[in-house]
């Protein structure tokens, strides 16, 4: 196990430096850069070279990788010249409410999909069955930012049950402001719920067929104790893998309802990152989520072995 | 009042556009005490018997008709609720497969405490108390240690054990073990069939025991009852059974068992057709479509189960047998020819394939990043033989003993870790280019033709796919010797365009003996090829494999566990047990003259549909289980579980050495017969010999492998 781990946790590392060469490669890549960016598209080429030469962008990309990395390392994450201000400090300041909501909703979802795919599992093809299938694909397939445009319409402007919120521009204010969070979370998790409870719904009628449930039936077991004292637990185990693969969205945030409910996270900064050829966030942000993507299926494979005794990891 | 008894219950499973009519009037009784044998081939019933009874049918199954009473009170209305307090109460129920039948996640000791916590009510303390207790009771070595284990540290036969102690742990009143031993090796086999009863003596309890097996049930069962097509159609006491079967269904089962055609040398009897389908059940005796006695009548009237004797019923019109009959019962057609005419002897020729000292092994690996190695599984080690043209090698043994890797190691779809594979003058072990020129010459027969053909292409091009790759012939030369292959094995050439889940077992054991034939090889290895099979079908199989040998000359490498099919089939048997080959010779010398302890345990342990012969040998057979193969014991490799075994079985290997003029060697320091000169008399079981001249052993080793 121990031996494993040290595996998989090399592995993991040297995943994420592969992805920042090739992340900080592209971004330099990009027409212009960060320094058009900056300059506007009709900068002249002399004041382009001289804040290049500024900024070290005239060296060899190799050093600048380096040099970045390096700093990377010391937990410097780099200077955003566009808001004049460093990344670190940037990304604190915005990364605290979006993990806060998404994180939430990713809970919510969870617990909402359990009783729903056991419940359509058990009592499959039946009209219970296919009306909550019917429900599921619906805010599925349904846009976000739609139904958040609905539910701000119907709670806030149509019955007033929750009142117009200011803008959550801090963990602080996540966490002061209850009623502010409540319309992005509940978006959250009525459009991603489907997902698992789709998975556990399939992933109980096939442990449902299992022989070893035959067993418990055949010593007395009742259906309660059949369902929820072998059967769940089974099918539970391979929705780990799912719901650890969810995990970098903590840190990806959810630009739309970022955008709709007014909401400075880390969703709405790595769009404008994007939009304005800010690499320095970017790279910042492509690197926490390649971390907690490879930490999110070390995660689920260990939580496997736990939960499975048949997994060894060697 | 017997303790359970079903009067003419019927079951019926609704598919999307049918009905199955999975149990048309059942008529069984069983008293306390006693055991009752269900058999029948697959799909007869025997199983929706056991599942009828402890409601436990598979969706859209249900009991339609009947009664089904346990000490006198009617199962059918009892509600769910109440059906769960009888189940693992008063009836408890073991399966074919502990692996898949326990719960993986569970410990065995929580999964044995669950059915006394349902039950009784213990708390979780008295509860795991009884399961120790139990699980001690069914022989389960360090039951305190093994009732934390999970399912999958277990090895078959201890998995099995605690199934039992959890069907136990209530102590019902009747006992339905559904094939119980079917996915257990002979010798574990033996040791729950012993266990089951010996639990009966002890708790009083009653054994319904299902089984395709007659070999499994002559030994057991004091009462059997055959069953076709969802019927009861003969049930007598076990001796009367196997002594005078009345029914030609029971009658035919017991002439398609390889022993028979063994000891006779003879050709198997086949039963022609299928069974019928139960979804439009045919009027009149169900098996007369089969039957060789059938009269017109009996595709008319519907014969009912009854006798002379209350003690013995059969559902027929012209029953077989010795007891006073009510018509003469003439043999009319014979779809299927059996000739008694015996299999030419002088078909076999020159050597062919010649193995010199195999060795397979698997490394072990650790470590975190840099993998070393830190042991090895020891598959196969240091086995020499030769397969001779047109002969047959049998090659036996448990489960986990290597052949099925000797046979992987032939074919090439393994390498060699060492020796020669010595074909055509060549070395198939070290020479892979040789391996690929020969491959077309040495073919594969599975176990499962089913899963070892792409279930999306049709039969056509599954058999087409070799010559595509080897380049033989054109197009049409090549759809001609597909159909030709067909005609071949008695299929129809229309099937040809048939998916392969539209076959049944043993048509696509058919189709997969074609598909090894179409490269027109010189040997085939056939893997356990009719072991998934019923024993008619079998049969049929097996006839068909000598027939074709005959015809194009093949020789067979047949690795199977089931002595009774090898015997039947090979002209020469090998034994092996834990990668080593310890005993080969001419198939009869080595059934009826054994020298190696493992042969005489092999032959003991499995069973024989006779029942005084199962009967005398009550306590004689192997015992333990497989030691493992990643440190196996210095020495003789069978000496943990060998009677005979001395101190010099540990220190010294032993060699393959001449038993007899007739090539039958085996490897022993204590072996059961001396060498004979013509292997006639059988030496007395148990007699010791010890080596006195280790130089004449030298020698004859040295002829041995020369």
């Amino acid at each position: 196990m121990t031996a494993y781990i040290v595996r998989r946790t090399l592995q993991a590392v040297l995943t994420v430096i592969l992805v920042s060469i090739i992340t900080f490669g592209l971004l330099h890549l990009l027409p212009g850069g960060m320094v058009r960016g900056l300059l506007g598209t009709h900068a002249n080429p002399q004041s382009i070279a001289q804040l290049s030469a500024q900024m070290g962008l005239n060296r060899p990309l190799f050093m600048q990788y380096l040099s970045w990395f390096g700093n990377f390392l010391h937990g410097d994450f780099g200077w955003d010249y566009f808001k004049q201000q460093s990344v670190g400090s940037l990304i604190q300041g915005t990364i605290g409410q979006s993990m806060y909501i998404v994180g939430l909703s990713l809970v919510l979802s969870v617990l909402i999909s359990i009783p729903i795919g056991v419940l359509q599992a058990v009592r499959r093809n039946t009209l219970l069955d296919h009306t909550l299938t019917f429900v599921s694909f619906v805010l599925w397939g349904i846009p976000t930012f739609l139904i958040a445009f609905l539910m701000l319409d119907l709670f806030v402007d149509q019955l007033g049950w929750i009142p117009t919120s200011n803008e959550i521009a801090s963990f602080h204010d996540a966490l002061t402001q209850p009623q502010a969070i409540i319309l992005p979370v509940a978006c959250l998790t009525l459009t991603s719920f489907a997902g698992y409870s789709r998975y556990l719904r399939s992933s109980v009628l096939d442990e449902l067929t299992q022989e070893y449930v035959r067993t418990a039936i055949a010593k007395g077991a009742g259906r309660r104790r059949v369902l929820y004292g072998h059967v769940l637990r089974n099918a539970m185990i391979p929705m780990i893998t799912l719901i650890g693969l969810s995990l970098p969205a903590l840190v990806g945030g959810a630009v739309i309802i970022e955008n709709v409910f007014n909401i400075q996270g880390i969703g709405l900064l790595t769009t404008q990152a994007a939009l304005t050829n800010d690499f320095g966030v970017t790279l910042a942000i492509t690197m926490l989520t390649a971390a907690l993507t490879v930490l999110g299926s070390l995660i689920a494979d260990l939580s496997y072995a736990i939960l499975d005794p048949r997994v060894r990891l060697d | 009042m017997p303790l359970l008894e079903l009067k003419d219950v019927r079951t019926e499973i609704r598919l999307k556009r049918s009905t199955v009519h999975a149990l048309d009037g059942v008529n069984l009784s069983i008293e306390a005490g006693q055991t009752l044998g269900v058999v029948g081939e697959s799909g007869c019933g025997k199983t929706m018997t056991a599942m009828s009874i402890m409601r436990l049918l598979p969706n859209g199954g249900a009991v339609t008709g009947g009664e089904i009473l346990l000490e006198g009170r009617d199962l059918l209305p009892l509600s769910d609720a109440e059906m769960a307090k009888v189940r693992g109460n008063d009836i408890g129920m073991i399966f074919q497969d502990p692996m898949t039948s326990l719960n993986p996640t569970m410990s065995v000791g929580r999964q044995i405490s669950e059915s006394v916590r349902i039950h009784k009510g213990y708390d979780k303390k008295q509860a795991h108390e009884r399961a120790v207790e139990m699980l001690s009771f069914v022989g389960m070595p360090s039951p305190q240690r093994r009732a934390l284990d999970y399912p999958h540290q277990l090895s078959g036969g201890m998995r099995q054990r605690a199934m039992i102690a959890m069907a136990l742990a209530n102590e019902p009143k009747l006992l339905i073990a559904d094939e119980p031993t079917t996915a257990l090796d002979v010798t574990v086999q033996k040791q729950i069939l012993g266990l089951i009863d010996s639990i009966k003596e002890r708790l009083g309890m009653a054994v319904i025991l299902v089984t395709h097996d007659l070999g499994v049930i002559a030994g057991r069962a004091d009462k059997i009852a055959v069953m076709y097509a969802g019927r009861v159609v003969e049930t007598t006491n076990t001796e009367t059974l196997y002594a005078n079967p009345r029914h030609p269904y029971t009658e035919a089962l017991f002439d398609s068992l390889p022993e028979r055609g063994a000891e006779s040398g003879t050709k198997l009897y086949s039963i022609p057709g299928l069974p019928p389908d139960l979804t439009k059940p045919p009027a009149g005796c169900r098996f007369a479509a089969r039957c060789r006695y059938a009269q017109p009548s009996c595709r008319e009237q519907d014969p009912q189960l009854t006798g002379e004797t209350s003690e013995h019923q059969y559902a027929c019109f012209f029953p077989v047998g010795e007891v006073e009959r009510s018509a003469k019962a003439v043999p009319v057609t014979l779809t299927e020819e059996t000739s008694a005419e015996a299999i030419p002897q002088s078909r076999i020729g020159e050597p062919l394939l010649t193995v010199r000292n195999l060795v397979k092994e698997y490394p072990i690996t650790a470590g975190a990043v840099l993998r070393r190695k830190i042991g090895a599984v020891s598959a196969v080690a240091d086995v020499s033989f030769t397969i001779y043209q047109g002969e047959t090698l049998g090659l036996v043994g448990e489960s986990g003993c290597g052949k099925t890797t000797v046979g992987k190691l032939l074919v090439g779809l393994e390498d060699a870790t060492g020796g020669e594979i010595g074909y055509g003058g060549r070395d198939l072990a070290a020479d892979r280019h040789a391996r690929g020129a020969v491959r077309r010459e040495i073919q594969l027969m599975f176990q499962d033709s089913y899963a070892a053909m792409n279930p999306r292409m049709r039969v056509r091009s599954v058999l087409r796919e070799p010559l595509d790759i080897q380049k033989v012939g054109d197009k049409a030369s090549r759809d001609k010797r597909i159909a030709e292959l067909f005609d071949q094995v008695g299929l129809p050439r229309t099937a040809l365009e048939r998916y392969p889940h539209e076959f049944s077992g043993g048509q696509r054991q058919r189709v997969g003996l074609a598909r090894a034939l179409t490269l027109a090889p010189k040997l085939i290895v056939a893997d356990e090829p009719v072991s998934a099979l019923d024993v008619s079908i079998q049969s049929q199989v097996l006839n068909l494999m000598k027939d074709l040998q005959v015809e194009f000359g093949l020789s067979y490498l047949f690795i199977s566990h089931d002595l009774s099919v090898v015997r039947y089939l090979s002209d020469r048997i090998g034994v092996m047990y834990l990668g080593k080959l310890v005993e080969i010779g001419p198939a009869e010398s080595v059934y009826a003259n054994p020298v190696h302890h493992y042969t005489r345990g092999l032959l003991d342990t499995i069973p024989v549909a006779d029942p005084a012969v199962e009967k005398a040998k009550e306590d004689k057979g192997i015992v333990g289980e497989l030691p493992s193969a990643i440190d196996p014991p210095s020495g003789c490799r069978f000496r943990t579980r060998c009677p005979a075994a001395q101190s010099l079985c540990a220190e010294q290997e032993p060699p393959l050495v001449e038993f007899g003029t007739n090539g039958h060697l085996a490897a022993c320091h204590f072996p059961l017969r001396r060498f004979d000169g013509d292997a006639g008399e059988p030496a007395a079981v148990g007699e010791v010999v010890l080596p006195s001249q280790p130089d004449a052993i030298d020698d004859a080793t040295e002829s041995a492998t020369a």
